[in-house]
């Protein structure tokens, strides 16, 4: 069956891929942008080190940062909230949809730990008032306190508010919303990249069969195939 | 490990603590007040009333004077950034709070602050002033002296964000006339902030794009200057800026852009930046934050008044766009409100805007609108009816006359807000305007009741705008529902809002007995009532009618009165030759020598209704018209700049002719 596909072999790919120049600077800057952003200062320390690449955030910023998603990872979120806080207190002041989300992170915590009294305390006290300011608040709230109607809390429908990924999404927001008040980008480039290389291979496939990636954690190239 | 403490302090015991003796003590507390207080607005409220903010201003004038004797640095930089970041917190987004603030003193220390040697207090400092100046209650910042000028330049300058920020924010908040406007031009500030705009952060653009619209604003002299010798530069980076990634940057650039269009008119006027600028706005509705709650109301700034405009955005798909966005429902009211006004302009004027709204099923949406729990949006839905209801090929077909649009919006004229009324009233008055004979379910459900009511109101924007529904309700209506009108409003009442003190009232009023009294002849007896109260009223305000509206207004109800029988019209003499003052001169004579053609016109087809031939009496009135100067006035106006006058004028030189004796006589 004739093909209207384009066939590129491995050796024509390879040579092509070889033409094109990336600078290792510009490489390490990706790096470098890839450990501020994720926040990892000792292993940003070290590669400015080795490679003399210089972060465009200053690190002791990254590292105020830090301390506030790892208390938000842990659970600790009044730890977190008085760290963004003195941070910069305008981060929660202005921003009500992270700021409930936190609090909401709180009675979670609470009824986690057994303290349902305290919990509807917390609830009836923190969170009640900030539905009422904004109704959109109202439904999660209400969801997050039917945790303690349930005794077997794995089997019910808002049980994945107790999972462990809830804390790490809150814990990124966060850190989002920190580095954007610090006029950085809150996204790292690299995955981005990782983005466009799929949807370019996803484009290319209509059109010819070349070596393409499909692991891009060993990044190897692959055979075409018909 | 869980961190949530029940045994939090009492705010009562908070606050006491703020003036304990120990340094450990105060600034713990200190701290913790700041914690709860950030981000909740029911503890700022509570805190305030219990007289927080005099204790925290109180704790910051203490530290700023233990810097001057240089005690423990540490201590008093953390005393002075918790105080000054509390105090900012106060003053975010909270009005009350920025009051208190104010009235504890606190702005001149924080100003003082700005030039504290540590970072961090100058940050805290800085933010709190920011607040403050995003707040209407801000004390005005005199850009025209000197001195001030030059403090502004140095925020501006600062290699810290949050101190050009706050230079920013003054501008903002603090420019309005042209003067101010031109002086910040003078001294240099708008290339400061282009500078800002193109070499700065995220944040110093986006405060930048908001100050230079404030110096832009109604200032075309100023926009000229800025796009200057390098033409387009300056403009393009803007234009650059409305297609950021960043939705805050791209909405604020378009406001910008909208800012500088509707000031100059030689400014992006080409069809190529309309249409962008119509559909970034229109995209930026899909950002779920504060963006995209802002985004219809720049919408409604660009198409406002603009009928180019506004068919760019009809061919855009805005309505279609719109429409979606109300239906997903669950609105933040700020956007449904934006949206709802945004829909408002695209069919204040054009037919094929309405068309299309009415075709996509809107009139539905917008009708629930009217029971919102928000006011600000109940008032968008009747100002959006209100231009829909323009469309007179569907007022003709009674399309709107219904009980699912006409309930609630009777329901509206008993609302607690004022501007919700008004508005609902505007509706009203086109509604009213039905050319079927279905106005009759406007009285069944109250309607016309609740009218006479609001015109008894105590704000006169209320009375004023329930008189206009009124007056187009009778309008060429039959004679039950008119009577029906007269009966519930009674003489005295219409007499008495005849001689109201606002002239608009007046002016309603007037236009009412005009359209009631319109068509059959028994109708004209409404005026006779208890003893020609409305006839003597219409008289007294004629003769100090203070604009030319009322004369319109008043001399129409007469030209209609005297269209009756012999005793209507000697009723009308009598009162056209009732006397003012010393002057001896019938208001007759200063109304055909008015500038306002209307006034002339309305003021000769009374004379015309008065002296119509076929009439017992008209030679003696003529006589008496002519005795007192009136012919010879009408002699005067032969060539009468407009046309109807020029006609009516005819008719009663015809008239004279008749009469040919009395005629040849003048």
């Amino acid at each position: 069956m004739a093909s209207s596909k384009k066939l590129i072999s491995r050796e024509e790919w390879e040579k092509r891929l070889n033409n094109v120049k990336i600078r290792k600077e510009d490489m390490n800057k990706l790096v470098m942008n890839f450990l501020v952003t994720e926040g990892n200062v000792e292993a940003a320390k070290k590669f400015r080190m080795e490679s003399g690449t210089h972060p465009d955030i200053g690190l002791a910023t990254i590292t105020d940062r830090m301390a506030v998603k790892k208390a938000a990872q842990c659970g600790n979120v009044k730890d977190a909230i008085e760290k963004i806080n003195d941070l910069n207190p305008e981060i929660l002041d202005t921003n009500p949809q992270l700021f409930f989300q936190l609090q909401q992170q709180r009675l979670i915590e609470l009824i986690r730990n057994g303290k349902v009294e305290a919990a509807l305390e917390f609830a009836q006290e923190e969170l009640a008032p900030r539905a009422e300011e904004n109704q959109s608040f109202l439904e999660e709230l209400e969801r997050t306190i039917s945790l303690v109607a349930f005794e077997d809390t794995s089997n019910c429908p808002v049980g994945e508010l107790l999972d462990i990924s809830q804390r790490l999404k809150t814990a990124s927001e966060v850190n989002a919303a920190v580095l954007t008040s610090q006029s950085n980008e809150k996204d790292p480039k690299l995955p981005s990249l990782l983005k466009m290389l799929i949807w370019a291979q996803n484009k290319l496939d209509k059109k010819a069969a070349y070596p393409c990636i499909n692991d891009l954690s060993n990044a190897r190239l692959e055979d075409p195939t018909f | 490990m869980p961190s949530a403490t029940v045994n939090k302090p009492r705010p009562s015991e908070l606050l006491s603590r703020l003036t304990s003796a120990e340094p450990e003590v105060k600034v713990r507390a200190l701290r913790e007040v700041k914690n709860q207080i950030i981000g909740n607005r029911t503890k700022k409220l509570s805190f305030l009333k219990l007289g927080a903010v005099p204790a925290v201003a109180g704790i910051l004038a203490d530290s700023i004077d233990d810097v001057t004797e240089n005690n423990n640095c540490n201590n008093t930089n953390n005393f002075l950034v918790q105080s000054a970041a509390a105090l900012g917190s106060f003053a975010c987004g909270f009005d009350a709070g920025v009051q208190a603030v104010l009235d504890a003193g606190a702005f001149p220390n924080l100003l003082r602050l700005l030039a504290n040697p540590n970072e961090k207090v100058v940050d805290a400092v800085a933010r709190a002033l920011r607040m403050i100046y995003q707040s209407k209650l801000a004390p005005k910042y005199d850009f025209l002296q000197q001195k001030n000028m030059e403090f502004l330049i140095s925020l501006l300058n600062s290699e810290k964000e949050t101190v050009s920020g706050l230079g920013a924010s003054i501008i903002t908040r603090s420019c309005e006339t042209n003067l101010e406007q031109k002086a910040l031009f003078d001294a240099g500030i708008l290339r400061k902030l282009n500078s800002l705009l193109e070499g700065g952060s995220l944040s110093q653009r986006d405060a930048s794009l908001e100050s230079l619209a404030t110096v832009f604003r109604n200032n075309p002299e100023v926009i000229s200057k800025f796009a200057g010798p390098e033409i387009g530069r300056p403009l393009s980076s803007i234009i650059d800026l409305a297609k950021d990634r960043y939705p805050r940057t791209r909405l604020l650039a378009c406001m910008c852009l909208i800012v500088i269009r509707n000031a100059s008119p030689h400014f992006l006027q080409d069809i190529g930046i309309k249409t962008k600028l119509i559909h970034i706005l229109l995209e930026l509705l899909d950002d779920p934050g504060q963006v995209g709650d802002e985004a219809p109301f720049a919408f409604s700034s660009l198409i406002a008044q603009k009928e180019d405009l506004q068919k760019l955005a009809l061919e855009a798909n805005a309505i279609d766009k719109f429409h979606h966005h109300i239906k997903k429902g669950s609105l933040h009211p700020r956007r449904y409100e934006g949206i709802l006004l945004a829909l408002a302009d695209m069919c204040s004027k054009l037919e094929s805007c309405r068309s299309k709204f009415l075709s996509l099923q809107v009139l539905n949406l917008v009708a629930d609108a009217l029971t919102d729990y928000n006011a600000g949006v109940r008032a968008a839905a009747c100002i959006c009816l209100k231009s829909v209801t323009r469309s007179i090929k569907n007022l003709s077909a009674g399309y709107f006359m219904n009980e699912t649009i006409v309930i609630p919006l009777v329901q509206l004229f008993l609302d607690p807000s004022t501007s919700v009324q008004v508005a609902a009233l505007g509706a009203t008055s086109n509604i009213v305007v039905d050319f079927t004979t279905r106005k009759s379910i406007f009285v069944q459900c109250g309607g016309m009741k609740q009218l006479v009511q609001l015109a008894k109101s105590m704000e006169s924007s209320v009375r004023s705008n329930a008189l206009w529904a009124l007056k187009n309700f009778v309008f060429q209506a039959d004679n039950r529902l008119k009577e029906g009108v007269f009966s519930e409003l009674t003489a005295s009442l219409l007499s008495s809002l005849i001689r109201d003190p606002e002239p608009s009232v007046q002016e309603q009023a007037l236009a009412l007995v005009r359209n009631l009294v319109d068509g059959c002849i028994n109708l004209i007896e409404f005026v006779f009532a208890e003893d020609g109260l409305i006839l003597g009223a219409i008289g007294r305000q004629l003769q100090c009618a203070s604009k030319a509206e009322i004369g319109i207004q008043g001399m129409y109800a007469l030209c209609n009165v005297a269209s009756g029988n012999e005793f209507h019209r000697e009723a009308v003499m009598q009162l056209l030759f009732t006397q003012m003052g010393d002057k001896n001169q019938s208001f007759v004579v200063k109304f055909l020598q008015s500038n306002d053609s209307q006034l002339r016109t309305a003021t000769v087809w009374t004379i015309v209704n008065l002296t119509c031939p076929s009439s017992p009496g008209a030679p003696c009135r003529l006589e008496k018209l002519r005795n007192a100067g009136i012919v010879s006035q009408i002699k005067n106006m032969v060539n009468d700049p407009c046309v109807d006058v020029k006609v009516t004028i005819f008719f009663i030189f015809r008239i004279c002719f008749l009469f040919a004796s009395l005629f040849w006589l003048t």
